[in-house]
């Protein structure tokens, strides 16, 4: 039995690990010793130049504005998403009669809320630099509707950001909603009912039955949206002034990145800002989920 | 899914052997002996650059605007000639990413088309040495006037604009001039003139507006394309000195009156809100259908505007290139000055399997017959002297037509660009502050100073001058 | 949370007639079905419309329906052929990840062995690489490999970058399968192997399910990976196709064109979701029972 255990561990994982080592982990093994190089991107020379890279970039106003601006997201991004999806899913549930059935139509509530989920990033931005559009976009036509004079969203320094941010909400809310909702489905029907028989109200069943059932699903809905927060270039890239503007607005330091690698011939440097981010990321998922672990360990 | 898991550890095995190579591989000293060995043949005076016949030719053009049926034409004449000839043709749009890779690992194309938005930055190209000089190409005789040489059959600026380290090393298949677009057939219905002055224009912007049309709008997501009248205006008032120190990166260049001057010119035209609300979140295509609309008069911007355009133009628009008005009555160039610079940016790597192939392709491409299918198929003025000679040109390419003409010898453009992509980025972000009235033409100088300033000292950038 | 307090609290007043109780639970929820449902359908509407008509009266339907943008998006952006070749990368990269990633997961979740964690880490982590870093080395690994611009090359990386949150996801769903099914068969002799296939594996099926998903939408959606690795404008994919679409609609001013190639693109995935959103959602409901 032993002997089989190893032989089928070892079936299992090197496959996918020899894949992994080849297609990511290597590649990014020399971003990292790159992060340390002058490397045009254009040709084969490198030299060596320590952390001078990583010195650099403490001295960049434009990618200092990306780290202001990624961080921003960061925190709005993955809030909202989740207060709009849990919402929405809490309704499609207990909205209907008595609080204890889905909402007439929840079906198909479902289906157009996932509709945005469907196309790519680049789809959704292009589209919405068209809803944004100051003259004869949708959005300032809606308000000219009723009244209202909208405002040049992309091009003003205190919108802009959070119009990408609208977006990135947009396009994500519907993929949560169906998560949360079928996290909310596998709660035990019995639980609401005896909150309700209680006495206690919509709100004190969502935040004493609802919420902590559904924690699990909710810190890896933050972790996975993070992740989202802290790349958005496909949509500023499409969408934004400049891109990234204006003046510096919706930098995020994907476009930073992409911009020296690509355009400027600055690999090196490129690496070290795409290194920073990693660190970024990766501290912020540790404790994320670290945090996440030890109030579930607490309520258990 | 045996056989999956199978083939999968094929692969794995032999990826497993690679791996200790690939760290070598992106930084390697690039030297793996010579690609281009066995692919030249003869030089004779039908073969001046030695082709070898049966070589074959990897063709990468940017598919943009013009397409890419101007370059597929002078591929077969290639394969008329060289019946041997295998063609390998892409149409790219993302010339940089695509293309990256393969400098590094010494495998090039033959022939790039390097424009576009996402082109290769040429300056690192350059400096690290993976462009072919064109010397050759340039001393050869024409394709289709063996009487002359490829250089003297060319634009004037043509060769300079595509010359690093005084060696020409990349040749513009285009002629873009930059100006004040404007409908004639407005302008001559309300009896507008186009105004030589920029005190006459501030005057014709009155007028303009209170006949209920914004005087101006521009393509304000991308703010580069009010760059160029400004800095046009500040070029003809300094002249040459004003040009050449911005483009050497001199102490206090951004500071020169000159550009100080046109900076507050274009602030008091966005202050006294000549421009059209919105233009700042417009992109081009955008600014540019609405001011085909009529919604606004002027609009800046290159020479490709009408083939742009083509799709919106409303008949009889007739659109027309005026060039940027004299701010002083003192100007060191005249009010037809022009600013002008080649574009569309062809380059043979130093690395190519077949350059003398590719340096061949060139010399078809620059030929005079296929410059002229070219301006009539996309309305663009190419960089061959004389290719519209004879063509019926619309309204917009004539008049650009006739902007060279009347500029003579004094065309002027900018280096700085493409010599350093990042001060380029630092000058349009502070224009879209200025025209967007948060900052003052002091404070533009002083923020584009400082990031030139910055480029200077820095010792990692590689520095041109002219 | 304050409008879901107070939308909340309006369900609990004793005997309200219920059209009224519900009112405003629906309002919200309608409202974010039309924030949701507009743009797309007015891109819908856009592709049947002309450039003038879309310039000038961005709200109104057609006039006429011009179906030569739809044409001219499928001629000229082969949307056809792209589409095909999503397919089959798609598809083939979508088996493989499953494949690996249940295995990983599955071994990672229900066996202790040293350095367990440290492999579990080893891919977890890879989800928090920004992808454009990597894309110049990664080249050259494919390159090496002799399989730029293939097929297979763009299967085995797609899998390779899909896997890590394949096994993120799965390893949890894994973790929750009771154990004593699997004791059960261990006892009646089964291998390691066929306690996987046979026991564990249809049972984590909705986990399967849920995950198939996210990576097909993932996948489908690639765009950076395919941009450096799959050069060859026949071998493109879906969303390079739209990419060059939209950069010659830069020069064209071509509304229209680009209207009807992002509605031709939405479609079939619009159609194939409503299609088979049961399995989906079910898929995602008992995945995220843990």
């Amino acid at each position: 039995m032993r002997h089989g255990r190893w032989r089928f561990l070892a079936g299992a994982l090197i496959p996918a690990l020899v894949l992994h080592v080849v297609f990511v982990l290597s590649p990014y093994a020399q971003a990292f010793y790159l992060s340390l190089t002058d490397w045009t991107g254009v040709a084969g020379q490198a030299h060596f130049v320590g952390v001078d890279n990583y010195a650099r970039l403490a001295e960049d106003s434009l990618f200092l504005d990306a780290v202001r601006n990624n961080a921003l997201l960061l925190v709005a991004v993955p809030l909202v998403t989740i207060a709009i999806g849990l919402f929405l899913a809490s309704m499609l549930h207990l909205g209907g009669r008595g609080g204890r059935r889905g909402i007439a139509g929840s079906g198909a509530y479902q289906i157009v809320y996932f509709f945005p989920q469907l196309l790519s990033l680049v789809v959704v931005a292009v589209l919405w630099s068209f809803v944004y559009n100051p003259n004869n976009g949708l959005l300032n036509g809606a308000l000219r509707a009723i009244g209202l004079h909208g405002p040049s969203w992309l091009a003003s320094p205190s919108l802009a950001l959070p119009a990408v941010m609208a977006v990135l909400i947009w396009s994500s809310v519907g993929f949560y909603v169906v998560l949360f909702s079928a996290a909310i489905d596998g709660i035990p029907r019995e639980l609401f009912e005896a909150a309700l028989i209680d006495g206690a109200g919509g709100w004190t069943t969502f935040r004493k039955v609802t919420l902590p059932l559904v924690r699990d699903t909710v810190q890896v809905a933050f972790v996975y949206l993070g992740i989202a927060a802290l790349d958005a270039f496909a949509v500023v890239q499409v969408m934004t002034v400049g891109p990234g503007g204006p003046d510096g607005a919706t930098e995020v330091v994907g476009l930073s990145l992409y911009r020296n690698a690509f355009q400027y011939g600055k690999f090196g440097y490129a690496s070290a800002m795409g290194v920073a981010l990693f660190f970024a990321t990766l501290t912020l998922a540790v404790l994320a989920l670290r945090g996440g672990r030890k109030t579930a360990a607490g309520l258990a | 899914m045996s056989a999956t898991r199978r083939t999968l550890l094929r692969t794995a095995l032999t990826a497993g052997a690679a791996v200790p190579l690939l760290s070598a591989c992106v930084t390697n000293g690039g030297d793996d002996g010579d690609r281009a060995a066995g692919n030249t043949g003869a030089k004779s005076a039908d073969n001046p650059l030695g082709v070898k016949a049966d070589a074959p030719l990897e063709v990468v053009i940017f598919k943009g605007g013009y397409g890419d049926e101007y370059a597929k034409s002078a591929e077969t004449t290639y394969t008329q000639k060289y019946a041997g000839a295998k063609i390998d043709h892409k149409g790219l749009q993302k010339i940089g990413v695509a293309l990256q890779p393969r400098f590094v690992a010494n495998t090039p194309p033959d022939v790039v088309d390097n424009t576009g938005a996402d082109r290769l930055d040429i300056s690192a190209l350059v400096s690290a040495k993976q462009v072919t000089d064109l010397t050759p190409l340039l001393d050869a005789p024409a394709f289709d006037d063996p009487a002359k040489k490829v250089r003297d059959t060319l634009l004037p600026g043509v060769i300079d604009d595509g010359t690093f380290d005084n060696v020409p090393q990349t040749l513009n298949f285009t002629y873009t001039v930059w100006g004040i677009w404007y409908s004639r057939k407005l302008f001559t219905a309300r009896g507008w003139t186009y105004p030589r002055t920029w005190d006459a224009m501030l005057e014709l912007c009155a007028t303009i507006r209170a006949a209920g049309i914004a005087p101006w709008t521009y393509q304000g997501k991308y703010p580069e394309y009010i760059n160029d009248p400004m800095l046009g205006m500040a070029a003809k008032t300094g002249g040459p000195d004003l040009i050449k120190a911005v483009d050497n990166l001199e102490p206090n260049a951004w500071k020169a009156p000159g550009l100080i001057a046109a900076a507050e010119a274009f602030a008091e035209l966005a202050g006294k809100g000549y421009i059209m609300a919105g233009s700042e979140a417009l992109s081009h295509t955008e600014a540019q259908a609405a001011w085909c609309q009529g919604k606004a008069a002027f609009i800046p911007s290159g020479s490709w505007l009408e083939s742009e355009q083509k799709g919106v133009t409303p008949d009889g628009f007739d659109m027309v290139l005026g060039t940027v008005p004299a701010r002083t009555t003192s100007d060191r160039l005249k009010p037809t000055a022009l600013q002008a610079a080649s574009s569309e940016s062809f380059l043979v790597p130093a690395k190519a399997k077949n350059p003398a192939g590719g340096l061949e392709y060139l010399r078809i491409l620059f030929s005079k017959k296929s410059a002229r299918a070219f301006a009539a198929t996309a309305g663009t003025l190419p960089a061959v002297v004389g290719a519209t000679d004879g063509l019926t040109l619309s309204s917009g390419l004539g008049s650009v037509r006739d902007a060279v003409t009347a500029a003579g010898s004094e065309t002027f453009t900018y280096r700085f660009r493409t010599w350093y992509a990042p001060l380029a980025k630092a000058v349009d972000d502070a224009t879209g502050e200025l025209v967007n009235k948060r900052i003052t033409a002091a404070q533009w100088a002083d923020r584009v100073q400082k990031a030139a300033d910055g480029i200077a000292k820095d010792s990692s950038v590689k520095k041109y001058t002219r | 949370m304050t409008l879901s307090l107070s939308l909340s609290r309006s369900r609990r007043v004793p005997s309200p007639p219920r059209s009224f109780r519900s009112f405003p639970v629906h309002l919200a929820m309608l409202a974010w079905a039309v924030v949701t449902a507009l743009p797309l359908l007015w891109a819908v509407v856009s592709s049947f419309k002309t450039d003038n008509e879309i310039l000038n009266d961005p709200w109104s339907l057609p006039s006429t329906p011009q179906a030569g943008n739809w044409a001219r998006a499928w001629n000229e952006a082969s949307i056809g052929r792209y589409f095909l070749n999503s397919l089959i990368v798609v598809g083939g990269a979508l088996l493989l990840t499953m494949f690996l990633g249940a295995l990983v997961a599955y071994a990672l979740a229900r066996y202790e062995f040293r350095g367990n964690r440290l492999i579990y880490y080893t891919f977890v982590a890879a989800m928090f690489f920004p992808v454009f870093l990597a894309l110049v080395p990664l080249f050259f690994v494919v390159q090496q490999l002799g399989l730029l611009g293939t097929y297979q090359g763009l299967i085995l990386v797609y899998a390779a970058y899909a896997v890590p949150f394949t096994v993120f996801f799965l390893h949890a769903f894994f973790r929750s399968l009771p154990g004593e099914v699997a004791e059960a068969a261990f006892m009646d002799g089964c291998s390691h192997g066929a306690v996987f296939f046979r026991v564990m594996l249809p049972m984590a099926r909705p986990g399967l399910v849920a995950v198939a998903i996210f990576n097909f939408l993932g996948l489908w959606n690639q765009y950076l990976l395919p941009l450096v690795l799959n050069p060859d404008p026949d071998r493109y994919v879906l969303a390079q196709g739209l990419a060059a679409l939209s950069v010659s609609q830069g020069y064209r001013s071509d509304w229209s064109g680009l209207f009807a190639g992002l509605t031709i693109a939405m479609l079939p995935v619009l159609i194939a979701y409503v299609a088979f959103q049961r399995h989906i959602r079910s898929g995602m409901t008992a995945g995220a029972v843990k």
